[in-house]
């Protein structure tokens, strides 16, 4: 065989490994991508499956959520006016009065009164209670009497000192029955006593009331009356 | 003879060549493809668990439903004690 085709032939084996070569790494490079898409198509179609209801459990949700915001929204401005229910969202969200209530477009142009001008402290605190925040920036300029992680603590201090800080130091609610330790005799008339309570078992005889030591006050009036005539 | 030779250098110097570089080239845009369709596995798979959670919102929407009840009848009671304003 000539040289010339020996050469040929070599040529000609060398190009076929090369497309050998090349097609079969081509080949296991998309069977690799083959894979892949498989696993992301599965992976698409449970997204598909999980996020389809939820369009229609959002638009119901929001269709709850807007009638409670018409509720809530009528409520207010039945109770309050108008005018008083823009203030008071505006002290519960400053800047929120600029929005105005949905179903009511005049609430956009109402002007808002400053919320301490026209509640009492007391329907403020109430406020700030709810709100979990400062309300009303600017009156009262005072910090949240609520704090989240101590919400029942922040309570007492509307409540007098002594019952709610210290109710250990309060007396106990008397026992009553008839066995109880101190027994009560019934009242003649609202808040005067026939005689004052003494404990079970004590000796002593009872004490007459001073205000009334023989009946209430009606029978004592008619006395004095008997008397002047 | 000469043609011969002619044909083997062109065989080996052109033909071989040339299929090697295009071969190539469809080798290594089929190789770069493979880690990008792995991440889009990945990133589907992924996506898919983040939406477990969306079947919670049936349960969202139940407590919706009875939030905004108990709101409507506690603003029925407060209508009822409450003077409008005037």
């Amino acid at each position: 065989m000539p040289a010339a085709g020996v050469v040929m032939i070599v040529a000609v084996v060398l190009i076929v490994g090369a497309l050998v070569f090349y097609l079969v790494s081509t080949i296991l490079a998309l069977r690799k991508i083959t894979r892949g898409l498989d696993e992301a198509i599965g992976g698409v179609i449970g997204i598909i499956e999980k996020s389809a209801p939820v369009n229609e459990v959002v638009t119901t949700i929001n269709q709850n959520l807007d009638a409670g915001v018409d509720l809530l929204e009528g409520l207010l401005v039945k109770k309050a006016g108008l005018a008083d229910a823009v203030g008071l969202v505006e002290g519960l969200y400053p800047g929120a009065a600029a929005e105005g209530f949905r179903n009511f477009p005049d609430s956009k142009t109402v002007k808002a009164p400053r919320i301490g001008e026209v509640y009492t402290r007391g329907t403020l605190t109430l406020a700030r209670l709810g709100r979990e925040a400062p309300i009303a920036a600017a009156s009262p300029n005072g910090p949240a009497l609520r704090n989240p992680a101590y919400g029942s603590l922040a309570a007492r201090g509307l409540y007098p000192e002594g019952r709610q800080a210290k109710p250990q130091a309060m007396p106990r609610s008397p026992v009553i029955g008839a066995d109880s330790p101190v027994q009560y005799v019934p009242s003649d008339s609202p808040g005067v006593r026939e005689r004052m309570p003494v404990p079970a078992g004590s000796g002593q005889a009872p004490a007459q009331s001073e205000h009334n030591p023989q009946g209430g006050p009606v029978k004592s009036f008619l006395r004095r009356l008997k008397n002047d005539d | 003879m000469i043609l011969e030779w002619i044909g083997d250098a062109i065989l080996l110097l052109v033909v071989l060549p040339v299929v090697v570089y295009l071969l190539r080239g469809v080798l290594n845009a089929a190789n770069s493809i493979v880690p990008s369709v792995q991440q889009i596995a990945v990133a589907a798979q992924q996506g898919s668990r983040d939406l477990d959670a969306a079947a919670l919102l049936l349960t969202t929407q139940d407590q919706v439903v009875k939030t905004i009840e108990t709101a409507a009848d506690y603003g029925g009671s407060l209508d009822v004690i409450l003077d409008d304003a005037r």
